[in-house]
């Protein structure tokens, strides 16, 4: 079987994602440091920490600004990559959990093949679709308003209060911190650990050719 | 505490000695006769109005007018001559002393802080109205500007800390919290301190530290601040925290431990469990009741509008957010571990 490439990850995407990447960690390592800060010192100063999660924060949000965009209004495939289908849901999710949990111990191929139109495993859109349409809009509104108490009190009161703002922040990105331990496990899932995560660095992946799926290589 | 003490005694025996050594008050009037005619605009007029109400509740009350003018005469004021006025080194020399070797001294003079006429300890002053003394000559903007050069929403922290909780030193800061509330439905902002009418009005006749404290035992509970903020009847109000010192140096000056966000955002829970509910009295001073050892550390309820990062996170959110932690470790350490056991069945598919 001959291998071929295909552009599975389109320039934006991948300056997106690891723009991405690199301020959620930035954001998850000064916050320890904001939470705790008479155990961890990580940083210089507290301020230096703050200083640095408020602009991690705001990159991380603009990125998704760019996401959003890109996605609902250059590509307009927002829908058709993260909204999973009927059948996904009827059948997909299961048979992907299936594969997860069971026929991947006993060597069963992935039973999704990513392709540009079709990138994301029915398990995948549904996490993605909770993730970048609830969790990191929540997370980052609930930081803008951290970020702006006075100006914003209004709406940190509409919350319930400063520190329920702070709760639901807090807890928000405990489970984006999680999917992300998550995330990157099963991006090694592939048959062999880098399989995935190349083609989000370069946007090449290389596919053995196979009949069913003839697809045009780019 | 020991120079308190002594201080006090100071001045009590500088009062006996006033009351001994001035014949004159032998036929003075007392306050109560002086205040019938400067108790009342229409009599003396806009500027010689004294407030009874709020001089009453002084510890210069006691004084008596005649401490402090003391050469009134019976004849006042027809007699036409101006009565003395003491000054405060009379009676306050150590913080004369440590003003009068501050940098501020040539900046401001004792009343253009104190009205002697309405003089209260720091924590019988509400934290925006010993901001309100600094700001009739610190402009409040400005001071935004300044402090914002260095402070993030410096506009949130000077409108959470008396300017003094920087600029003074104390051997004790605590958190004082005030009732607040929004006045004549405006939006956005228009959240100030709450009057005793006003608070009086909600209370329905009741006395008002009972909207709080329920149960009447001059203690504020957790239980009893959580009821209070659940309670949809005290919608409109709501509790504002400061941190504010419990006595005030005179040296006005900055310090560099302000500088540095550690001396309120790094000291840790353990450094947050003193609080007061601060509540205004019908004269405007305030009296404070004692709340619950770490109240404010409470995840959601204790203090909803009190949250200083950093040092009055909640114990229970931290186990919370570390139980979502391990969750997302369930996946890596569970599957990998089988992953690991099973590598075998994935060779042998790939031949
Ligand atoms: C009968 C009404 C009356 C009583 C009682 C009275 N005052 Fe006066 N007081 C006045 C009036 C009127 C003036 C203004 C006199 C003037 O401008 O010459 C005045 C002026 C003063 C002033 C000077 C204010 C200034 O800056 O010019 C002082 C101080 C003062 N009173 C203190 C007292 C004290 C202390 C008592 C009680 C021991 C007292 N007064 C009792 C009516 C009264
Ligand atoms: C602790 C000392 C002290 C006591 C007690 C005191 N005064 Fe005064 N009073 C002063 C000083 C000091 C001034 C001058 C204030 C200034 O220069 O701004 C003053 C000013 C005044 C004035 C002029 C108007 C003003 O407000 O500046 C009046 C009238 C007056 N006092 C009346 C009274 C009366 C009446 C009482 C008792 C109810 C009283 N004072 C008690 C210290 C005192
Ligand atoms: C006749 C003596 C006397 C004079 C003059 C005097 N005071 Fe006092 N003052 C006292 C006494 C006594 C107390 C109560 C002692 C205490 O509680 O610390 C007191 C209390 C105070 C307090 C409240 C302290 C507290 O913790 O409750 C302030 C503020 C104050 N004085 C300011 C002034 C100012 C400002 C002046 C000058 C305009 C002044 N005093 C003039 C005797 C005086
Ligand atoms: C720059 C403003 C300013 C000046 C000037 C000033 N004070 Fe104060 N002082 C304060 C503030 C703020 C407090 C806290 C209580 C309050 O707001 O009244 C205070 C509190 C006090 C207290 C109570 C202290 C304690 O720890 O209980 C006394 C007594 C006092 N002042 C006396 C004086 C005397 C006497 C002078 C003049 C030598 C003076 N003050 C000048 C701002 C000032
Ligand atoms: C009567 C006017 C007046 C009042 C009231 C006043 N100040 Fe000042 N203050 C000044 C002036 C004038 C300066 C010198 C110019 C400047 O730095 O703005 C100054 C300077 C300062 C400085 C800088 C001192 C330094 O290190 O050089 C500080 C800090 C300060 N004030 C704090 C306070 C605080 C806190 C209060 C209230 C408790 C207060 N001031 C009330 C007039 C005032
Ligand atoms: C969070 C602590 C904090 C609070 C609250 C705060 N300050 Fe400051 N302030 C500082 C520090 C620290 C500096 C020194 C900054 C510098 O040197 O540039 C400073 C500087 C100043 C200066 C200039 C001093 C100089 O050397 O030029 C003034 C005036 C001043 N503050 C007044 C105020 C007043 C008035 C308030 C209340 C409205 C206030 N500050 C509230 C911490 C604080
Ligand atoms: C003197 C005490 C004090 C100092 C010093 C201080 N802060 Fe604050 N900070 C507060 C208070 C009080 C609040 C408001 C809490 C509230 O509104 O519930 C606050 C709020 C904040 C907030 C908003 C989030 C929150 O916790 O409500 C941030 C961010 C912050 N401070 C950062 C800093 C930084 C950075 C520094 C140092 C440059 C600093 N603070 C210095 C007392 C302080």
């Amino acid at each position: 079987m001959s291998k071929i490439k295909i552009y599975l990850q389109p320039t934006p995407v991948r300056i997106w994602h690891w723009l991405n990447a690199l301020g959620i960690i930035t954001l998850c390592i000064t916050a320890v440091q904001i939470r705790f800060p008479e155990h961890v010192h990580l940083f210089a100063s507290y301020k230096s920490a703050i200083l640095l999660h408020n602009v991690a924060g705001l990159v991380v949000t603009f990125s998704f600004s760019l996401w959003f965009v890109y996605y609902a209004v250059i590509s307009r495939s927002l829908f058709k990559v993260y909204l999973p289908s009927k059948d996904d849901l009827e059948h997909g999710l299961a048979r992907q959990a299936k594969f997860y949990l069971l026929t991947y111990f006993l060597g069963w191929k992935n039973p999704h093949h990513a392709t540009p139109d079709n990138k994301f495993n029915p398990m995948q859109k549904s996490a993605y679709l909770a993730i970048m349409f609830i969790l990191v809009p929540l997370v980052s509104l609930t930081g803008l308003l951290l970020t702006n108490v006075s100006p914003m009190r209004d709406l940190v009161l509409l919350v319930g209060g400063l520190k329920i703002l702070i709760a639901l922040h807090f807890l928000l990105a405990c489970c984006l911190c999680a999917f992300l331990f998550t995330h990157v496990y099963l991006a090694t899932l592939g048959k062999t650990p880098l399989e995935h995560i190349k083609p989000m660095w370069t946007g090449w992946e290389e596919e053995e050719e196979t009949e069913e799926s003839p697809r045009h290589a780019a | 505490m020991k120079t308190r003490v002594t201080n006090k005694i100071i001045m009590l025996s500088v009062n006996i000695l006033f009351v001994t050594l001035t014949p004159a008050l032998a036929f003075a009037m007392d306050s109560g006769a002086c205040l019938d005619c400067h108790g009342d605009a229409g009599v003396v007029g806009d500027k010689l109005v004294i407030e009874a109400l709020g001089f009453d509740s002084t510890a210069h009350a006691e004084l008596g007018c005649h401490s402090c003018h003391a050469s009134i005469t019976a004849d006042h004021p027809d007699d036409g001559l101006p009565p003395s006025r003491a000054g405060c080194a009379e009676c306050h020399d150590p913080v004369s002393r440590e003003y009068a070797a501050s940098l501020h001294a040539e900046n401001a003079g004792c009343s253009d802080c104190h009205n002697p006429h309405r003089a209260l300890g720091p924590t019988a002053v509400s934290g925006h109205d010993m901001n309100r003394q600094c700001m009739a000559c610190h402009d409040r903007p400005d001071m935004v500007a300044l402090h914002g050069e260095w402070l993030p929403q410096a506009d949130l922290h000077i409108s959470m800390l008396p300017c003094i909780t920087c600029h003074s030193s104390s051997a004790e800061y605590v958190i004082s919290l005030y009732l607040i509330k929004r006045q004549g439905g405006q939006y956005p902002g228009g959240l100030e301190l709450a009057s005793h009418a006003e608070l009086s009005a909600i209370a329905g006749g009741r006395p008002i530290e009972q909207l709080i404290d329920r149960n009447a035992d001059n203690y504020v509970s957790l239980a009893e601040l959580r009821m209070f903020n659940l309670d949809p009847e005290n919608k409109q109000l709501r509790l504002q925290g400061m941190i504010t010192p419990e006595g005030v140096s005179h040296d006005f000056r900055s310090r560099d431990d302000r500088w540095d966000c550690s001396f309120c955002h790094a000291s840790g829970p353990a450094a947050r469990q003193v609080s007061f509910l601060s509540l205004v009295e019908p004269d405007g001073s305030f009296k404070r009741v004692a709340v619950e050892q770490g109240a404010v550390l409470d995840a959601l309820y204790g203090t909803p509008d009190f949250y200083m990062v950093g040092s009055t996170r909640s114990t229970a959110l931290n186990y919370v957010g570390l139980v979502i932690l391990a969750g997302g470790l369930v996946m890596p350490i569970g599957h990998g571990t089988l992953r690991i056991l099973t590598r075998k069945n994935r060779r042998h598919e790939e031949k």
